[in-house]
């Protein structure tokens, strides 16, 4: 259990930026949703939409690098506070390359409509939400058992990947003429696997504030 | 590793029946600065001034265990305490220049401890003193006014000078950048990473940026007792202890 500060403000800073990242967490997870319902119907108006999170979510990784800098330049922070200043900018990038993965999705649903693989996009989505919204409470509870079966429950994404790529070479052998769709499921495929490599990245990252070890090159 | 050049073993020191330090073993490594950090009354400053027998001076001080400097117990009664103060100097937090010229001050230490031969040598000797402490430039046209005449950081840097001139193994400070600005201080500071090429620092600092600066190795203490001591840029950023965590976080432990 961490000791409040003797200065109540650096308790209040830090808690600004825990409630930006969990905010722009929670805009990226509702980004994710809308961009794989649009794969399943797709709607103009609502790609439309997923796009324009983009800029709030760009705005909130701005304000999370203002609120870094200015804790910095007041409050000197050091050990656990430091990580818990610094570490934010890279899970605030972490996000924001998610988002980008999820308007990348949007984008793309017009051509893959109706595409038999839908199914297994749709299993991919539920991991990576599930895994965002393990890893933001693991964040905010700096809870480093759930950031390391966050990090484990990425297999299940790469698993799903392969799976869907191997079946996208059979289908391509057989329906040729279905070439750019699949082409573009392949690449919603990737754009969930990266999500699920930027997630275990903040589930890393998680573990690294808690304790001060960088996993970043392990597990 | 070089070998300590001050070893503390079960050292234990009392005011009267109230004990100040209990029980601290402390390698203190040679060319190394070594922060000693902690709260107002945990026995930093202590520890610091036991380390040349400050403490002395205090009647009812009493210290127990073993302190050795260059393998040499320091509290032996066989100790020459005035040798040992040429080999272990001190400037104090507050400048404290003697009521003489700026000369005289840095000539001092030489005259008493008889450590020149001749004017030019003193003479030689007070110049290179004053370049080491990085004054020379601001006061060779001025060697004969007062020491107090000169700014708090010129001062502190003529109290470094006096330290230095008589050639110690070891430069105790205490706070020395408390009364200082900004600029002062961090002349000072760049000046303590200068002098470390040459002798082993031990200071004793409130602000914990300086301390995380300008030493390599940090001690945190903490009602008496050594909490955690280790690499500076380890203390700072994943201590060990979690009295250390709270402390440099200033959170309420």
């Amino acid at each position: 259990m961490e000791h409040e500060h003797i200065v109540t403000k650096f308790d209040k800073n830090l808690d600004k930026i825990k409630t930006s990242i969990v905010e722009m967490g929670g805009l990226v997870g509702l980004q994710l949703n809308d961009a794989t319902a649009v794969l399943a119907t797709f709607d103009a108006a609502e790609v439309e939409r997923i796009k324009t999170y983009d800029r709030i979510v760009n705005g909130l990784n701005k304000d999370i690098h203002d609120r870094a800098e200015i804790l910095i330049i007041r409050r000197q922070p050091m050990a656990l506070d430091l990580r818990q200043t610094l570490v934010p900018i890279n899970i605030a990038g972490e996000l924001e390359r998610i988002g980008d993965h999820a308007k990348s999705t949007a984008k793309r649903a017009h051509i893959v409509q109706g595409a038999a693989a839908l199914d297994m996009i749709g299993a991919m989505s539920a991991v990576v939400q599930a895994m965002l919204a393990d890893v933001l409470r693991a964040y905010v509870d700096g809870d480093i058992e759930l950031a390391a079966k966050v990090r484990k429950r990425d297999e299940e994404v790469d698993a799903l990947n392969k799976q869907l790529i191997s079946s996208v070479i059979e289908t391509l052998s057989r329906l040729p003429e279905n070439a750019e769709c699949l082409i573009h499921i392949t690449l919603i495929s990737r754009n969930f696997e990266r999500i699920g490599d930027h997630i275990c990245n903040i589930a890393r990252y998680v573990h690294q504030i808690a304790t001060g070890e960088d996993l970043k090159a392990s597990v | 590793m070089a070998d300590p050049i001050i070893t503390a073993r079960n050292v234990n020191i009392f005011y009267g029946a109230a004990q100040a330090i209990f029980d601290v073993d402390l390698d203190i490594l040679p060319n190394k600065v070594t922060a000693l950090i902690g709260p107002s009354g945990c026995g930093k400053s202590t520890f610091l001034r036991a380390i040349n027998r400050m403490n002395d001076l205090i009647p009812i001080c009493r210290i127990e265990g073993d302190l050795k400097i260059a393998g040499q117990d320091i509290y032996s009664p066989s100790v020459d305490v005035v040798a040992l103060r040429a080999q272990v100097g001190m400037v104090f937090q507050k400048p404290n220049p003697f009521p003489k010229s700026i000369f005289e001050n840095v000539a001092y230490g030489l005259k008493i401890h008889k450590l020149t031969s001749s004017k030019t040598e003193l003479q030689d000797r007070v110049e290179w003193s004053l370049k080491s402490a990085g004054l020379w430039s601001e006061v060779a046209d001025r060697l004969n006014q007062p020491g107090n005449s000169l700014s708090g950081g010129q001062q502190q840097r003529l109290c470094i000078a006096r330290a230095i001139a008589v050639e110690p193994k070891v430069i105790l400070m205490d706070e020395p950048c408390s009364a200082l600005d900004p600029i002062a201080t961090a002349v000072v500071e760049e000046l303590i990473d200068n002098l470390r090429k040459d002798y082993t620092i031990v200071i004793v600092t409130h602000s914990m940026q300086q301390a995380a600066r300008i030493s390599q190795r940090t001690a945190f203490f903490h009602l008496g007792t050594l909490v955690e001591f280790g690499d500076t840029k380890t203390v700072f950023t994943t201590p060990a202890d979690e009295r250390t965590q709270n402390y440099i976080t200033g959170r309420i432990g």
